[in-house]
C-alpha cells in the first residue's frame, strides 16, 4: 500500500512536470501489465481455480455426506422411535392381555373354588342327612328287636311261672305221645 | 370230635372200667359237664390261662370234692392240669357215650324244666330207640331254660319238643 500511494505520488509528480496523461499508462507499461495478467489468469485459472473448485467440491461432497449420514441417522433415529413407539405399545398390550389373563383365570378360579365349596358342602348335607336316616332306621329297628325281645322273655317267664306240676307232666305226655308216632 | 379229646375219652373209660367204677364215672363227669356248659363264669375260670394252676385246681376241688368220687375228681384235675378245661365237656361227653357203646346203646340226653320220674324215663328212652333206630341210655339234664317239655339229643339227631322253642319262633317272628 505504501509502494502504491509512492508510485502515484511519483506519477503526479511527472505529470505535472512533463504534461504526460495522468490516467493512461505508457503502452509497453500496458503490453506488459496485460501479459502479466494474462500470466497470472492462466496460472489461476490452470492449477489454483481447479484446486479450489476441487476443495469447494470435496467440502461440498463432504458437507452433502454428513448431511447424508445426519438424514440418515435422522431415519434411523426415527426408525428406532417408531420401534420403540411400537414396542411399547406391544408391550402395553402384552401387559395388559396378561392382567386380563390373571384377571379371567383368577375369576374362573373363585368360580371353581366357590363351585366346589359348594358341592362339598351339599355331599357333606347328604351325608348327614344319610346318616341321620340310616341312625334312625338302626335305632328303630333295634328299638323293635329290644321290644321283641323284652315281650318275648317276658311271655316265656310268665308261661314259664305258669306251669305247675300237672302242666309241666301234660307237656312231657304229649312230647312222648307225638315222639311214640314217629 | 378231635383225636385228642377221644384218646381223653378212651383212656378215662378204661381206666374208670378197670377200677370198677364206670358206671358212677361217667354219670359225674355226664353232671360236671352239664354244670360246665350251664356256668359260662366257671368254664371261663378254669380256661382262664393267666390264673395259676393251683387256683384252678382247688377251685375244682372246692366244687366236686365231697361229692363226687376220688377218682372222678382225680380225672378231672388230671384234664385240668393238662389245660384242657375247655374240652372237659366234651372230654364228659365222649367217656359217657363211651361207656354206652360199650353196652352197645347210645347216649340220649334229655333236657326238661322238671325232673323226670322213672317211668317217663323208660318211656322217653323206648320211644327215642324206635325213632332213631338205636338202643338208647337216657341221661336227663334238669334245665330251666327249656321251660317246659322236653329236648331229646342222641348223636346229631335233635328232637325239640320244648316250650324254649316255641318262645324263639314266637321272637323270630317278632324281630322279622
Amino acid at each position: 500500500m505504501q509502494f502504491l500511494i509512492a508510485t502515484i505520488l511519483y506519477q503526479e509528480e511527472g505529470e505535472s512536470s512533463s504534461n504526460v496523461s495522468l490516467v493512461l499508462p505508457e503502452t509497453a507499461e500496458l503490453i506488459a501489465g496485460i501479459i502479466a495478467f494474462a500470466i497470472v489468469f492462466f496460472f489461476v485459472w490452470k492449477w489454483a481455480l481447479p484446486t479450489l473448485n476441487k476443495t469447494l467440491e470435496t467440502r461440498q461432497l463432504a458437507v452433502s455426506g454428513e448431511l447424508a449420514g445426519a438424514e440418515k441417522a435422522k431415519v434411523e433415529a426415527e426408525s428406532l422411535l417408531s420401534d420403540y413407539r411400537s414396542q411399547l405399545a406391544e408391550a402395553k398390550s402384552e401387559g395388559n392381555r396378561i392382567l386380563e389373563d390373571a384377571r379371567v383365570s383368577a375369576e374362573q378360579l373363585k368360580a371353581d373354588l366357590l363351585s366346589r365349596a359348594e358341592t362339598d358342602a351339599e355331599n357333606i348335607r347328604s351325608k348327614a342327612r344319610d346318616d341321620a336316616s340310616a341312625e334312625k332306621s338302626r335305632a328303630l329297628a333295634e328299638a323293635r328287636t329290644q321290644v321283641g325281645d323284652i315281650s318275648v322273655d317276658l311271655a316265656g317267664k310268665i308261661v314259664g311261672e305258669a306251669l305247675d306240676s300237672d302242666a309241666h307232666q301234660a307237656l312231657i305226655d304229649r312230647y312222648l305221645a307225638d315222639l311214640e308216632k314217629l | 370230635m378231635t383225636d385228642r379229646i377221644t384218646g381223653y375219652a378212651n383212656g378215662i373209660f378204661e381206666l374208670a372200667r378197670a377200677e370198677g367204677e364206670l358206671e358212677r364215672v361217667e354219670n359225674e363227669l355226664f353232671i360236671i359237664a352239664q354244670a360246665l356248659d350251664d356256668s359260662p363264669e366257671l368254664r371261663s375260670t378254669l380256661t382262664d390261662p393267666q390264673l395259676p394252676m393251683e387256683r384252678k385246681q382247688a377251685l375244682v376241688e372246692d366244687l366236686i370234692g365231697g361229692r363226687a368220687s376220688s377218682l372222678s375228681l382225680d380225672l378231672v384235675q388230671l384234664i385240668v392240669s393238662q389245660g384242657r378245661a375247655s374240652e372237659l365237656s366234651d372230654i364228659a361227653r365222649a367217656v359217657v357215650e363211651a361207656a354206652a357203646a360199650s353196652r352197645d346203646k347210645a347216649v340220649a340226653e334229655v333236657r326238661s324244666a322238671v325232673p323226670l320220674d322213672a317211668d317217663t324215663i323208660e318211656r322217653l328212652a323206648s320211644a327215642l330207640g324206635r325213632a332213631t333206630g338205636k338202643s338208647v341210655e337216657v341221661k336227663v339234664v334238669v334245665d330251666e331254660s327249656v321251660i317246659g317239655g322236653i329236648v331229646a339229643r342222641v348223636g346229631d339227631t335233635v328232637i325239640d319238643g320244648s316250650l324254649a322253642r316255641r318262645v324263639d319262633s314266637l321272637r323270630q317272628a317278632v324281630e322279622s
